[in-house]
């Protein structure tokens, strides 16, 4: 990933946040919220290649400790999106290309949004943070799983068609 | 190439790993820089979602109906009597009407009090990437608001004030799981503390080992020292369910708050507390509720007719009605 790829995609993360912060989190949606951000960066981290992954999960991460509602230690969502990153770049090859098959990518999304919370959560028992009942957490990771499962199918196509665009002759082979 | 590019990789993961453990470091030793990254992005997206605010309130309300629509069924049918009288006379939209009238209940639970408040319109609820249970105000240092201070809604607590820029406040809900609050039992000296759970539910833990809870038992806040980050006086909640078991410690009970913390619009921070102490004087009372009793009319009484004794065919005499009406103001 080059520095330039990197930073557009820092930029391009940030208006995705803002939208986030602004708008979606304004909507009071049943069961639990809906993080559009969280599934847009997991999209995006599972259409790189291994270290852009890593690299673009270390960003969202930072970015999302920006947000002020956020109570927990600037730095703890960078080093869970890093970490989820690797994750997928070491499973790059069992996992496939993702644009010719829309609906694995939309579940795939799902699945990775809600391990995501979910390591969130474990980083934040592991640094000693009051994280609640389970039960409620479990209702949150589930409803944000069943909106983003909802939800995706809108937005991976023209994120994937977008990053298709973005990608110089070189990065293409 | 593999093998190379797996190596880059993990030596980028271990650069990143550390970098973010060291931001974490910085953090909990209470770097002011991490803090004011945070504060300059709430000073950057303020004004966005003071912006989008207007525009993504009915699409939020609109969830929020649904989500309620079984428990305010019973509102509905009033509440459409209503608004066909009002149609006519309408001139602001529906939005700004209910944040009319959730201010009038914030100030006047404030007024009752005797809090000084700065009112404020809710721009955005917490983002849903986290575990936190916040809302973001349009009003910050410049409205004389500041750390630490207790927010109000209609009928009670909602929340503190966590941060502040100037001209927005995170404030974070009473829900919120590391949310705590000393509380007492109106009517008795027995105090405890409130926890958050995370939903509309709350746990209290009674301190004092002598004292009993009841279900329907108000809490209201106990105060804090210089009355931060909570004033005295304010209703906290009403307790559902005692829940006491042999082997705890201490006694517990589940607790409804007064406030739907899903339906804020408008809420009121208190800059000032009372120059007393208002105890109890801001427990809810409960709205007159009232009994009709309708009795069966009497058994018809039998009146020899005139000219007795040529016929034993009883005459119907009518009675008074039987009916009474009794109106009780019950709780």
């Amino acid at each position: 990933m080059s520095p330039l790829r990197a930073l557009l995609s820092a930029l391009f993360l940030f208006v995705v946040f803002t939208f986030q912060e602004s708008a979606v989190a304004r909507i009071n949606f049943p069961i639990a919220g809906f993080s559009f951000y969280l599934a847009v960066l997991i999209a995006l981290m599972a259409l790189e290649e291994s270290s852009g992954a890593v690299l673009m999960g270390f960003l969202g991460g930072i970015i999302l400790d920006l947000a002020p509602s956020t109570g927990t230690p600037f730095g703890q969502w960078a080093l869970v999106l890093t970490l989820i990153g690797y994750l997928i770049a070491t499973n790059r090859e069992s996992i496939g290309d993702f644009t010719s098959r829309p609906g694995a990518f939309v579940g795939f999304v799902s699945i990775a949004s809600a391990l995501t919370l979910a390591s969130y959560l474990l980083a934040g028992t592991l640094l000693g943070e009051n994280n609640g009942s389970i039960s409620h957490n479990a209702v949150v990771i589930l409803g944000n799983s069943l909106w983003t499962l909802i939800f995706a199918p809108l937005v991976l196509p023209l994120l994937a068609k977008l990053r298709s665009l973005s990608l110089t002759s070189r990065e293409r082979i | 190439m593999a093998g190379r590019g797996g190596n880059r990789s993990r030596l980028l993961l271990v650069i990143l790993l550390v970098t973010s453990l060291f931001l974490i470091t910085l953090d909990l030793r209470g770097v002011s820089l991490t803090k004011s990254s945070r504060s300059a992005t709430q000073s950057f997206l303020a004004p966005i979602q003071k912006g989008v605010s207007s525009l993504f309130s009915p699409v939020g309300n609109f969830f929020s109906d649904v989500k309620n629509f079984g428990k305010t069924k019973a509102e509905l049918t009033a509440t459409k009597a209503e608004n066909a009288k009002l149609k006519s006379q309408l001139v602001l939209s529906a939005d700004m009407k209910g944040q009319l009238a959730k201010l009038r209940g914030a100030l006047n639970l404030a007024g009752h009090g005797g809090y000084k408040v700065v009112s404020a319109r809710v721009i955005g609820h917490g983002s849903a990437s986290n575990f936190s249970q916040t809302l973001t105000i349009d009003a910050g240092t410049s409205d004389g608001i500041t750390k630490d201070m207790t927010v109000l809604g209609g009928t009670g607590i909602v929340g503190v004030v966590k941060e502040t820029t100037a001209t927005s406040s995170v404030v974070e809900l009473m829900s919120d799981p590391n949310f705590k609050i000393g509380v007492r039992i109106a009517g008795t000296q027995s105090i405890g503390v409130v926890l958050g759970q995370g939903d509309s539910h709350f746990v209290l833990q009674l301190l004092d080992p002598a004292g009993t809870i009841k279900v329907g038992d108000v809490l209201v806040s106990l105060g804090s020292d210089g009355n931060k980050p909570f004033v005295a006086g304010v209703p906290v909640g009403r307790v559902s369910a005692v829940n006491n078991s042999g082997a705890s410690l201490t006694q517990e009970a589940d607790v409804l708050g007064f406030e739907n913390l899903n339906d804020l619009g408008v809420v009121t921070v208190v800059v000032a507390p009372p120059a007393h102490d208002p105890r109890d004087a801001l427990v809810p009372t409960p709205e007159p509720t009232v009994t009709v009793y309708v009795t069966a009319p009497a058994a018809p009484a039998v009146a020899p007719s005139p000219g007795a004794g040529a016929s034993n065919t009883p005459t119907p005499v009518p009675t008074p009605s039987a009916t009474s009406v009794k109106k009780k103001a019950g709780k």
